[in-house]
């Protein structure tokens, strides 16, 4: 057995330094390039002797120290002379080359003293071999050149900026060095540079700030920020670290954008108001992209299309108001022309704006509220007396009438009725249209006035989804009425088959309706003609037969008649209502009648009368002769039938205009309410038996702010009712607390 | 008892006379009530146990003196007499106060228990008692809690039977009545207005609320609460005031404030 030679401390070492000496000039660029394999093993077993020789011939500590110090010599004998002469981007190539040099160094060295690693180090606690260079380079070269270094890094940043070429690869280099010195942590990265680069970076934009916000457009400044902002982030990924991206862009978005938004938004010329106005649509989404990334950023923008929206619909409004005035026809209660334009540029605005936040504003859940608050606002106005609800029952009963807007493809009728149920949302007073559109609608199913049943059924569907069943079921049982009075007048007709003798003479059709679902009318006891009071009293029994119990009420102001006025010339066939036909039977007996005679044998009253005699009298077809014969009804008139009326038609219809409907249906809206707020009280007050006075009202808003927007007074009307019907109490302490009474 | 100061006797002696009590019960409320005479008929009164049974016969002659001849009731004509007797014009609101001890259902008449229950509870059983007790009854209306309750109970009592409100003429009598005694600057405004813009019945949480607000807002209406939970009504006439003027940027136009 061979005992291994004692190598003595300073021979060992000087073998050493040869190889370290070999190594530096490896590194300083000299022929030699790499050591042979022998080389390696002879370097790395003498460590290894020396570190497992017997005490006192284990020179392990001393070896530490004579590693480290060789990093020291090096260092300071030849890196940092050379760094210091050189300077800005000299420099800075310098410090990449002695980097990358001294990781070669740490490398091959490392490996040499490798033992020491594997056992030395962790008996005594000591860092590795790799680190102990690393902290050598970082507290001999790089403490002594950061700052530098830093400033020589930013001020080819901002060159770059101002659109110079510079070499990003070097500066990638240099900013690794900055992280790989933290080895591991980013601490050295962000205080030593990162810091200074933002400070920089918001400095530099600050400044262009200040210039384009005074020089540029809206438009163009945006535009430039957000060239900028996307350089910014091609600038990380060339060669700053990914961490900064987050911070570098909120910098930039900070002092572009954040600083002077206000001023931004609000240019004369070109700020938000004016992109809308102009419809810069493209301008817009930009502003939208830019002012999302800044917090705050897209209340301002949200509340200028707010009353951008609000203001051009506040316009139609106005707009449609000076018409009707304009025209001034007498006939002040008939929703005209004018309003159904205006509810078709109301439809068109809203498909404009839905646009806008569709494609603009991506959807964003400000910008819907926005558009649907503005909506509110001016959809709540009215036109020229009419309201909303009216309005847009009206549009509706003409898109589904005959005569209406046959023109219009199906799927155009679809769409549009689509886009007027979504109207509704906006308005307030939903239960005033539900009860115009139910007016309307009975006198569509009972004059047979509707167009398309399809089209009947689909809006009906399409409020019921969006308003729910309560809202539609009474139309619904109105549709479903007429499918059953058919069939009723099919059993009625065999009936009188069965029974001639009950036969009253005249063909007879009788629709029977269920009150509930249809609106009220008021019945008056109108003087029927002799020839139909039998038609009456026959249908009455028949009705008897089917079902006893029930009581019925006859509407005549819905029914119609066909009579054959035998005129001089020819018989004509006149479609009228039953009213005209009482009216134009009388003159079977005398030919001439009084306005007094009149009313007194009809039982009207005077409105029914004048409509009734105007239609008969004054409009297209002139069955009676007026005395005077002026244009207008007054009591004192006389009428005469006209024997010599004639048309080159043998059938004609002589329209009765309905009346004032208006007035009754507010009335009855108003009623409904009354109850619907009493319910509302009760119902809240039995659950939760105690409740303060604002909890109690605004629960009972809430409730009812599908159908109406109740009035607070209102409400409180009705709390007061109910405390006097004994529902409700105040309690005795505390005034503002009510208190439900089983 | 003997020793008792010379006042103290006095005061004992009147007490019972006044109140009818019995020397012991006497000497034991102005003794409670440090010999004061307030204290002591407010004990006195507030517990009936005190109370010495007021001679009930001499009562029920007092009421045969009173009583329809046609009805077991006094009517107005009784009731005029019994006020002449006791020197208190019909009007006068300390009739509202006898009529509130003996929880009268409505004004112009008295059952016979409600007589016998009133007089008994106010412990009068004589018309000498009775007018010794008025500036008593008087009194009561200017403790805060009584009134209240006076107030509340003229509603029920004022209306007509088988009504659930008050007509209006009678309400304004009533409330001219009511706040002649406890001051309140703007009953007759409160009055025109009802009769300018709402000439209705009042309902009974309209007439005991306003005692809430003539008690709490000030009369310039710098405490109103607009959000509030005031009837309808009120909140009307707070406009009422402002429209015309009266008040004027929440002050009450001098000449027609009366204190």
């Amino acid at each position: 057995m061979n005992q291994r030679e004692i190598i003595d401390f300073h021979e060992g070492w000087k073998f050493m330094q040869n190889g370290i000496t070999k190594l530096k000039s490896i590194l300083e660029g000299a022929a030699e390039t790499h050591f042979t394999s022998e080389e390696h093993i002879m370097l790395y077993t003498t460590i290894y002797n020396m570190c497992t020789q017997k005490p006192p011939h284990d020179y392990s500590q001393q070896l530490y120290d004579k590693y480290k110090e060789s990093f020291h010599e090096y260092i300071t004998s030849s890196v940092l002379p050379s760094l210091k002469e050189r300077h800005d981007e000299f420099m800075l190539r310098e410090l990449v080359r002695r980097w990358q040099n001294h990781q070669v160094m740490a490398r091959w060295l490392s490996r040499f003293f490798f033992y020491l690693d594997r056992y030395f180090i962790s008996r005594r606690s000591l860092p590795p071999l790799m680190e102990v260079g690393l902290t050598c380079f970082r507290e001999l070269v790089y403490q002594e050149v950061k700052v530098k270094v830093r400033d020589a890094v930013i001020s080819l940043i901002d060159r770059e900026r101002e659109g110079e070429q510079i070499d990003r690869a070097l500066l990638k280099n240099v900013l690794d060095i900055f992280v790989e010195i933290g080895n591991g942590l980013m601490d050295f990265y962000e205080k030593d540079f990162e810091d200074a680069m933002l400070k920089d970076t918001g400095a530099y934009y600050s400044r262009k700030a200040s210039n384009w916000i005074v020089d540029d457009s809206c438009p163009d400044y945006m535009l430039k920020a957000e060239n900028c902002l996307r350089r910014e982030k091609e600038r990380v990924s060339h060669y700053l670290h990914s961490s900064s991206e987050t911070k570098l862009l909120e910098k930039v978005q900070h002092e572009l954008l954040f600083v002077y938004a206000t001023q931004l938004l609000e240019k004369e010329q070109s700020g938000c108001h004016a992109l809308l106005m102009d419809e810069k649509v493209e301008d817009l989404s930009r502003m939208y992209r830019l002012f999302s990334k800044i917090s705050g950023g897209l209340e301002p923008v949200s509340n200028t299309f707010k009353q951008h929206v609000t203001a051009e619909g506040s316009a139609l409004v106005k707009q449609a108001e000076d018409a009707v005035s304009q025209k001034k026809t007498d006939k002040k209660d008939v929703v005209g022309v004018q309003e159904q334009v205006f509810v078709r540029k109301v439809i068109d605005l809203h498909d404009k704006f839905m646009a806008y936040v569709n494609n603009c504003f991506l959807n964003h859940t400000l910008f819907h509220k926005a558009l649907k608050d503005a909506f509110e606002v001016f959809c709540n106005k009215g036109v020229a007396g009419s309201s909303n609800a009216e309005l847009l029952a009206t549009f509706c009963d003409n898109i589904l009438k005959k005569g209406g807007s046959e023109k219009l493809s199906d799927e155009a009728i679809e769409e549009t009725l689509e886009k007027v149920v979504k109207l509704l949302a906006y308005i307030g007073d939903k239960d005033l249209f539900a009860e115009f559109y139910r007016k309307k609608l009975a006198r569509r199913l009972l004059f047979n006035k509707s167009a398309n049943d399809d089209h009947e059924r689909s809006i009906l569907t399409k409020l019921k989804q969006q308003c729910g069943g309560q809202f539609t079921s009474k139309m619904e049982g109105m549709v479903t009425d007429l499918t059953l009075a058919r069939e009723n007048q099919t059993h009625f007709e065999e009936y009188l088959n069965n029974n001639p003798t009950a036969n009253p003479g005249i063909d007879l059709t009788v629709t029977v309706l269920t009150t509930g679902f249809w609106p009220s009318y008021k019945s008056f006891d109108l003087n029927l003609p002799v020839e139909m009071v039998k038609c009456i009293e026959v249908f009455k029994e028949f009705y008897e037969t089917k079902t006893k119990h029930r009581k019925l009420t006859w509407i005549y102001s819905f029914g119609t008649c066909n009579v054959n006025g035998k005129f001089e010339s020819k018989t004509i066939e006149l479609v009228v209502t039953t009213h005209q036909a009482a009216a134009l039977l009388l003159f079977n007996t005398s030919n001439r009648l009084s306005y007094q005679e009149i009313m007194a044998q009809l039982n009207l009253s005077d409105e029914d009368v004048v409509r009734l005699l105007h239609s008969l009298s004054c409009a297209k077809y002139k069955i009676l002769n007026k005395e005077p014969s002026t244009k207008v009804i007054s009591p004192n008139d006389v009428f005469e039938f006209n024997g010599k009326f004639t048309d080159k038609m043998r059938h004609i219809k002589i329209h009765l205009p309905p009346g004032d409907e208006k007035k009754k249906v507010i009335e009855d809206v108003d009623k409904d309410r009354r109850y619907a707020i009493d319910a509302s009280i009760i119902r809240i007050m039995k659950s939760r038996k105690v409740l303060g006075y604002q909890q109690l009202v605004s629960e009972c808003v809430e409730q009812l702010s599908r159908m109406f927007k109740p009035d607070v007074k209102a409400i409180k009307k009705r709390i007061e009712d109910l405390i006097t019907r004994d529902y409700l109490e105040r309690d005795k302490d505390n005034a503002n607390l009510f208190k439900y009474l089983a | 008892m003997n020793k008792l100061g010379r006042g103290q006797r006095d005061k004992l002696q009147q007490f019972m006379l006044i109140t009818g009590a019995s020397e012991k019960v006497a000497f034991q409320a102005l003794k409670a009530s440090d010999w004061q005479f307030e204290g002591a008929f407010d004990l006195f009164y507030s517990h009936p146990q005190l109370r010495s049974v007021a001679d009930t016969r001499h009562i029920e002659e007092l009421y045969n003196r009173y009583k329809d001849p046609y009805v077991d009731m006094i009517m107005a004509d009784g009731i005029s007499l019994l006020c002449n007797d006791i020197q208190v014009d019909p009007q006068d609101i300390v009739m509202l106060v006898v009529s509130w001890h003996m929880k009268a259902a409505t004004m112009c008449e008295f059952s016979k228990k409600e007589f016998i229950g009133g007089l008994q509870a106010m412990g009068i059983d004589s018309l000498d008692k009775f007018r010794e007790r008025i500036p008593f009854l008087r009194s009561e209306l200017r403790d805060e809690q009584k009134f209240r309750e006076i107030y509340d109970f003229a509603f029920g009592w004022a209306k007509e039977k088988g009504q659930k409100s008050l007509a209006l003429d009678t309400a304004i009598g009533m409330w001219q009545l009511l706040f002649a005694e406890k001051h309140w600057p703007l009953v007759d405004h409160w009055c025109e207005f009802l009769q300018a813009r709402h000439n209705k019945v009042i309902s009974r949480d309209t007439w005991s609320q306003l005692l809430e607000f003539a008690r709490t807002v000030d009369p310039a209406l710098s405490n109103y609460d607009p959000d509030g939970a005031w009837p309808y009504l009120i909140d009307e006439f707070v406009e009422y005031l402002n429209e015309t003027s009266i008040i004027q940027k929440g002050k009450l136009s001098e000449w027609n404030y009366k204190s």
